[in-house]
């Protein structure tokens, strides 16, 4: 600003002023594009892994391992001339990936399902209910973070079988559903929910159950969904929970079916992992660019509390 | 009259008793499955850590013999309960300053709109399945056909590393998988706390003509220390319960050359369901284990607090 004023002194003094700062101006410009230009560099090559299984999921088996990948041997528009969807015909036809994928979507949405209702309603109560009893019960709740259910695999395999719900879906759907990180991310946003509202509703004579339902529910859509989204990741990638409760090849979710089509030692059908490990991928990176905000979210929220 | 009275009041003391009792019904579901399912998980856990159990034979009652076997043990357990501390430590210390470098590179104003998508991309290994992961860089790193070996080659280095099947590089090569699955993670939280700082803080210290890396040091991170702190913690615990890099990332599900990628929880799922079927045993593993998680969260506890985090909510 203070340049385009007519300075006392004279011309020459001021060009060459002027000219300091356009190199300055430019030497940053130069600078800062050199920074995103790296920043991309390093971005695309952490990407990289995942971009070559992107591409290898399309290409015939016998160029699953071709050193360097295909797409650099020659332009990459030839290349995808020999794209195909063999590999994932394999995985269906060989081992029913299609089942695999309907399990994994049938196991992810009735745990979401289950645990919004019943992370929600005891929530509820912890939040805008008056109980004896109220905090200390809470208190427990969250202690139970606490326990890992992984380090007690061997009890967790029993416990099921005598339950008779060993290599059933619904066990699977149940376990998950014990989500006291769910019930301590609603009840904190539920003490915030504008009290009038409920009070309102209280006027009106509505029981507890249908505050509930038409008044908390509806009000606190934003966090059912951080909720969901974080049992989603949960559920979906969970691979040692199903590992050891599900025995049946008909009921495997996806990451169980990676691992059968591993555990063939000869002969290993590496296009059919591809295939299927790209399904199984291709999901949570959809809904993410889909839901980006919320995933990052439940992220921070997941982490604050 | 009288028992119309009666059964007013009757009548009355059932609805007071009603509502009374109402709030502990919506509780009930949850806590009937958390009774259920993790509870009651754990209390068979201590029965069965003292007996001999094996598979569907309930065993006997064998006092401490599990543990005493377990803590004398040095050919196997404490040997894998030392990778597991070494896993988590190698993920530690390159996950977290990684990702800070990151997120303070990525906070800088000269990304703008390019900050969203470079975010995403670092974002995303998070999304993937570790499963996918760890058979994804298994045939990365494969000696004759892996990228890896491919493209060290072009940079002219050594490209005959048999990373797959060489022991002493097992942890390595899982620390390597974590770091480039969870750094995404780390740098997104480590980000959005950043953004929460206050600027004018910045600007004071430019005008007192601090140097980037003094901000940095003196600024940033102090105030950062919390969010440090948490991830930190986060990450290992997440490390201590690893299981997938162990199990899938080398070939024929042998935890690894010479089983050197064996930690903590590979190690129970290995003696509960892949060897004897030593349920006993393998629960006795998982308290030791347990004890171990347990300390690491108490410390969570100590370091965040509980009731700071629910007053800042």
């Amino acid at each position: 600003m203070a340049l385009s004023k007519p300075a006392p002194e004279r011309e020459t003094r001021l060009f060459g002023l002027t000219r300091k700062i356009t190199a300055k101006i430019k030497a940053k410009k130069i600078r800062r594009g050199l920074a995103i230009g790296v920043m991309c560099f390093i971005a695309l090559f952490y990407l990289a892994p995942l971009l070559w299984l992107f591409d290898t999921s399309f290409r015939p088996k016998v160029e699953i391992f071709n050193v360097p990948p295909r797409i650099l041997q020659g332009p990459p528009w030839e290349t995808f001339r020999s794209y195909s969807l063999e590999s994932f015909k394999v995985a269906i036809g060989r081992y029913q990936m299609h089942q695999g994928f309907l399990n994994s979507v049938l196991v992810t949405a009735g745990a979401i399902i289950l645990t919004l209702l019943v992370c929600s309603l005891a929530a509820y109560a912890f939040a805008l209910l008056k109980f004896p009893g109220r905090d200390v019960i809470f208190y427990c709740i969250l202690a139970t973070m606490m326990l890992p259910i992984t380090t007690m695999l061997a009890p967790l395999f029993k416990v099921m079988q005598s339950y008779g719900l060993y290599n059933k879906h619904i066990g699977l759907i149940l376990l998950y559903s014990t989500s006291a990180f769910g019930v301590f991310l609603l009840r904190q946003y539920y003490v915030r929910l504008p009290i009038s509202l409920i009070e309102a509703a209280v006027v009106d004579g509505a029981s507890k159950f249908r505050i509930w339902w038409w008044i908390v529910l509806p009000l606190g859509k934003p966090v059912l969904s951080t909720l969901a989204i974080y049992q989603f990741r949960y559920v979906w990638n969970d691979f040692l929970v199903p590992l050891i409760l599900l025995r049946s090849k008909n009921l495997h979710t996806l990451p169980i079916k990676l691992q059968v089509m591993d555990s063939i030692t000869i002969a290993k059908d590496y296009d059919a992992m591809i295939a299927t490990g790209f399904i199984a991928i291709l999901i949570p990176i959809v809904f993410f660019l889909l839901f980006q905000r919320h995933f990052l979210e439940g992220l921070s929220g997941s982490l604050k509390e | 009259m009288s028992s119309i009275a009666v059964l007013r009041s009757r009548h009355q003391r059932k609805r007071i008793r009603f509502s009374q009792v109402e709030p502990y019904l919506f509780i009930l579901p949850f806590v009937a499955l958390m009774a259920a399912f993790n509870l009651y998980v754990y209390f068979s856990g201590i029965r069965l850590a003292f007996t001999d159990a094996q598979g569907i034979n309930p065993g006997e009652w064998i006092g401490l013999a599990n543990f005493a076997e377990l803590i004398a043990d040095k050919q196997d357990f404490w040997p894998a309960i030392g990778r597991t501390f070494l896993y988590t430590f190698g993920c530690l210390i390159t996950q977290i300053p990684a990702a800070l470098v990151l997120a303070v590179i990525l906070n800088s104003k000269i990304f703008g709109r390019l900050r969203g998508a470079l975010r995403a991309s670092f974002y995303v290994p998070v999304l993937m399945n570790t499963v996918v992961a760890a058979l994804l860089f298994r045939m990365m790193f494969l000696r004759d056909t892996g990228m890896v070996n491919w493209f060290l080659g072009v940079l002219g280095l050594p490209d005959k590393t048999n990373w797959l099947y060489e022991p002493k590089l097992s942890l390595l090569l899982m620390i390597i998988v974590s770091f480039w699955q969870w750094t995404g993670y780390h740098m997104v939280y480590l980000l959005a706390s950043l953004q929460s700082i206050n600027p004018t803080i910045y600007e004071v210290a430019n005008l007192d003509g601090a140097s980037p890396f003094r901000t940095l040091w003196q600024i940033t991170i102090p105030l950062m220390r919390p969010a440090l702190t948490f991830v930190s913690v986060m990450s290992a615990i997440g490390g201590l319960m690893q299981f997938e890099y162990s199990f899938m990332l080398f070939p024929n599900a042998g935890f690894g050359p010479g089983m050197k990628a064996m930690t903590g929880i590979p190690y129970i799922y290995y003696h509960a369901f892949r060897s004897n079927f030593r349920f006993g045993y393998a629960t006795a593993a998982g308290w030791i284990l347990f004890l171990i998680i347990l300390a690491v969260s108490l410390l969570q506890i100590r370091v965040i607090g509980l009731g700071r985090a629910e007053d800042e909510v």
